[in-house]
C-alpha cells in the first residue's frame, strides 16, 4: 500500500511533503511531485501537509490511475528531499480542475 | 516508569525515547523475535535505538528527523517472516498502552499496523502467490 499524489499537485508543487517524508520517496516533475509506491512505507505523515490536499491513500477508490502515473514517472525523475520555494503562480492553480489534460508536465525537474 | 504513574496524554521526544527503550527491552527478551534481532544487531544497540527514536519522531511528530530506507534494510535480515510483524505489533502495542493514555496507543498502533503492512508487501508479496503469505518465503 502506499500514497499517491494527484491531480492537484500539477502547478503547485508546494513540495512540503518532502521535508517529512521519513523514507524520501518524492520524485520530482517539471510540474507536479510523485510518490515510489515501492518506497512508501504508508506512513500518512505527508498527507496533511500537502497545501493542496493532492495526497491520498491508494485504498482510496479511483486512484488506479494516478497510482500508475506515480509509479511511472517515479522510475524516471530525480528524487526530491528538500523543499524549494514553489511556483509563483502556484495559489492561482491551486483547486483548478482538469490540470492533468491541461498541463501535466513528464519532463523531469531538477531534484535535490 | 512505575505502574501508578501518570501516563503521557501526548506524543513527545520524552515518549518517544521511554516507548523505544522499553519496547527494545521487551524485544530482546522475547522468544520468537530476540533471535532475528540479535542476529540483525549483533553488537551495541544504541544506534538501533537512536534510529528509531528518529523514526517514530519522523511519524509521529512529523519532524522529518528519519531519512533512511526501511524496506531495504528489511529485505535483508535473515529469518524474517510474515508471522513476525504480528508478534512485533502485539508487542509494540502493549509497550505503548503501558506508557500512553489509549487514545496517544491507538495513533501509535494504527500508524504501526500501516507500515507493518507495507512492509510486509515489499518483502513478501508475489504476484503468482495468495495474498497473505503463508509463513515461509
Amino acid at each position: 500500500m502506499t500514497f499517491v499524489v494527484t491531480d492537484n499537485c500539477i502547478k503547485c508543487k508546494y513540495m512540503d511533503c518532502v521535508e517529512v517524508c521519513p523514507v524520501d520517496c518524492f520524485y520530482e516533475g517539471e510540474n507536479m511531485l510523485v510518490i515510489n509506491p515501492d518506497e512508501c512505507i504508508d506512513c500518512g505523515v505527508c498527507e496533511p501537509e500537502c497545501p493542496a490536499e493532492a495526497i491520498y491513500p491508494d485504498t482510496q477508490p479511483g486512484l488506479e490511475s494516478w497510482l500508475k502515473l506515480n509509479a511511472e514517472y517515479a522510475a524516471v525523475w530525480p528524487n526530491i528531499t528538500i523543499k524549494r520555494q514553489e511556483p509563483a503562480d502556484a495559489k492561482a492553480f491551486d483547486g483548478a480542475t482538469g490540470k492533468l489534460e491541461q498541463y501535466f508536465s513528464p519532463n523531469p525537474g531538477q531534484g535535490d | 516508569m512505575s505502574s501508578s504513574a501518570a501516563k503521557f496524554k501526548h506524543v513527545s521526544e520524552y515518549g518517544i525515547r521511554q516507548l523505544v527503550d522499553a519496547f527494545y527491552t521487551k524485544v530482546r527478551l522475547d522468544p520468537e523475535l530476540a533471535p532475528i534481532f540479535a542476529r540483525a544487531i549483533p553488537g551495541d544497540w544504541q544506534p538501533h535505538l537512536t534510529k528509531m527514536y528518529a523514526f517514530w519522531s519522523s511519524v509521529m511528530l512529523t519532524t522529518g528527523r528519519y531519512k533512511g530506507n526501511p524496506v531495504v534494510k528489511h529485505l535483508v535480515v535473515p529469518g524474517i517472516q510474515p508471522h513476525l510483524f504480528e508478534r512485533w505489533l502485539a508487542l509494540f502495542d502493549e509497550t505503548c498502552r503501558e506508557l500512553f493514555e489509549d487514545s496517544v496507543s491507538d495513533e501509535f498502533r494504527s500508524k504501526a499496523v500501516r507500515i507493518a503492512e507495507s512492509l510486509k508487501l515489499a518483502l513478501f508479496y508475489r504476484p503468482d502467490r495468495p495474498w497473505p503469505p503463508e509463513s515461509t518465503r
